[in-house]
């Protein structure tokens, strides 16, 4: 299996495509540090007052506490931050601006969409381009089971997608020490009872590992639609479309039972931590479960298709 | 011919839809022979080569390759497999020896040594190191016979192999094969619908039509020895050899005879003595070609050879 891999990784790196992909990811999240720099550079924010700031944010947050259909999550998000921002102005503990090391790194989890969607091209493609070239003829009248080809097949494809995390990670941790370098700040959390001083850093790895769930789940969705339809560009015009669109049909859904099976409700799992979620009422446990079963069908469409089909392209 | 059997078709049968492509199939291989795989345009050749390497699934029916059965033992029976079917397509964005090493992960036991080794045999130790995308189709085919051998195969099966070459490239094409199937004891199998090319290189043929298998002969098999005898006048000539006690066949511009060599110079001393002047007197092979409209009673190779 691991001469398989080897193979598929072989193969991805050796098309020019792959090193594009690595170098847009590269330009865009330098391009994204340099151009926050530069609006910084030409015109600077408004000495504000952080006091301020926390001061309206613990209103803000002691607001929305008020509200009766806040899911158990949100509100112990809600209740965290007022408690944060009532420590910060209690202790004089300045939080990190956005320019800084410390925050790009704490968001750069948002920028894993662009993980995503280059997962969804690779995943795509994997299985499909060995059709379309002909030389899935080649690769299949070898002494190896069909399960296993494709399994290397998407080991391969995810093994891509945390290698293109890990670059997204380093890159910004490393642009915005170039750009911004170590500001002044602690970071907090709310441990449920009280607020201590944390570690940005694991918040930060936190975050990303949660937000690649959604990558996770969607570059399977296109590795299966790769695989059965064994065209890519269907597979990642169905996967990007639906990765936009998916998440929008949430709201529309949100009134009905439903919405609790549908899987881009639950394909973000940054919401128990974040505070934003769409339908509140819903668990990390019980996205986790849903994901799970998603993911099980997704695989088994995939290897069923796969070695049942009868190659004759 | 040796009798050592190294693949066994056992009442092959695939049926797609509701139509059955491959009708009862039973064919036998053996060492060290090439067996071509005739039949028109959609007869069931590629089906039945596909079935063979895994690539179909046979409806009812197995295969044996080296005793193995390629439905409950497919690694196994695969293993000493080599393959060509049709263009052989590499990988384009690699160079070819990339695509030998991808291939040679593959199989069990296949060392950088036999890699080497491959590409010495076929001759492509100077452009190896270049990208698939940039050779031509016949330096493909050879990377294609390369990948092919690398697991020593003893059992090559080739689909429409010499598709799309020049007649040079078929040739060395052809070279290459006789050389592997002599020198390293493999069974080939060979599916065209070239007859002439499977004439030239294979040692035994199999005929399918509409799914089934309507015969298996040997190329070299003594045929029944004929002349043909160009001369004028035309009718003259005949009666003459009528009255020797010939039976004559019109042929093209003269006619068939059918007798051994030694009664020749007899007949053409005759014929002379009778006024008829000779053009031609040459033994006369009936090829492929015609064995084979006679089998299959023209059909659509005789249609498309008539156009």
């Amino acid at each position: 299996m691991l001469k398989l891999i080897q193979n598929e990784w072989m193969k991805l790196w050796s098309k020019k495509a792959t090193w594009i992909m690595a170098i847009l990811l590269i330009v865009i999240l330098l391009a994204n540090a340099g151009i926050t720099k530069w609006i910084e550079s030409t015109s600077p924010a408004p000495e504000s007052d952080w006091q301020e700031m926390a001061t309206m944010d613990m209103m803000m947050y002691q607001d929305q506490l008020q509200n009766s259909d806040l899911g158990p999550a949100q509100k112990d998000y809600y209740e965290g931050q007022a408690a944060i921002a009532e420590y910060r102005l209690a202790n004089d503990a300045e939080p990190f601006k956005v320019e800084s090391l410390q925050q790009q790194v704490l968001d750069s989890h948002m920028m894993l969409s662009l993980v995503t969607l280059f997962t969804v091209i690779v995943g795509a493609g994997i299985v499909a381009s060995e059709f379309s070239q002909g030389t899935i003829k080649m690769l299949l009248t070898r002494p190896v089971k069909r399960w296993k080809v494709l399994t290397s097949k998407y080991i391969t494809t995810m093994l891509f997608a945390l290698l293109f995390a890990i670059l997204t990670f380093v890159s910004i941790a490393l642009f915005s020490w170039i750009f911004f370098g170590t500001g002044d700040g602690t970071f907090l959390v709310w441990n449920g009872s009280e607020v201590v001083e944390g570690s940005y850093w694991a918040e930060a790895l936190k975050l990303s590992a949660l937000s690649l769930a959604s990558t996770w789940m969607i570059g399977t969705f296109a590795f299966m639609l790769g695989t059965v339809f064994r065209s890519s560009s269907l597979a990642i015009g169905v996967s990007i479309f639906l990765m936009f669109v998916g998440v929008q049909v949430v709201f529309l859904l949100q009134r009905f039972e439903i919405v609790k099976y549908y899987l881009f409700t639950h394909t973000d799992l940054t919401q128990f931590y974040t505070g934003f979620m769409p339908v509140p009422d819903i668990t990390m446990v019980m996205s986790l479960i849903v994901l799970a079963v998603y993911f099980l069908v997704f695989m088994l469409i995939s290897y069923w298709t796969f070695s049942k089909r009868d190659v004759t392209a | 011919m040796s009798n050592d059997k190294i693949v066994e078709i056992r009442k092959l049968s695939k049926t797609i839809g509701k139509k059955q492509i491959i009708k009862d199939l039973n064919l036998d291989l053996h060492k060290g022979e090439i067996t071509g795989f005739l039949g028109p345009n959609g007869a069931g050749k590629t089906t039945t080569i596909r079935m063979m390497v895994g690539l179909m699934k046979p409806t009812q029916g197995d295969i044996l390759i080296g005793g193995k059965s390629i439905r409950t033992d497919f690694e196994g029976s695969i293993e000493k497999v080599g393959v060509i079917v049709e263009n052989p397509e590499m990988y384009k964005f690699m160079s070819g020896y990339k695509n030998l090493v991808h291939f040679a992960r593959m199989h069990k036991g296949v060392t950088k040594a036999r890699i080497d080794e491959v590409i010495q045999q076929v001759g492509m130790q100077n452009r190896i190191k270049e990208k698939v995308g940039s050779y031509s189709l016949g330096m493909r085919q050879r990377l294609g016979l390369a990948q092919a051998l690398l697991n020593n195969p003893e059992f090559l099966i080739l689909d429409e192999p010499t598709n799309g070459l020049d007649p040079a490239g078929i040739r060395e094409f052809r070279m290459y094969l006789r050389k592997v199937a002599r020198e390293n004891d493999v069974a080939i199998f060979v599916s065209s619908h070239l007859l002439s090319e499977i004439e030239l290189l294979c040692d035994r043929i199999a005929i399918i039509q509409n799914g089934e298998l309507i015969d298996i002969k040997n190329v070299n098999e003594h045929q029944q020895s004929r002349y043909y005898i160009e001369a004028k006048p035309a009718d003259q000539a005949k009666q003459v050899l009528e009255e020797i006690g010939f039976t004559v066949h019109p042929h093209e511009n003269g006619y068939l005879i059918d007798t051994e060599a030694e009664h020749i110079p007899g007949a053409i001393k005759l014929l002379t003595a009778a006024g008829v002047d000779l053009y031609a007197v040459q033994p006369h092979r009936t090829t492929l070609e015609d064995q084979f409209l006679e089998m299959t009673g023209g059909g659509e190779i005789a249609q498309a050879h008539t156009k």
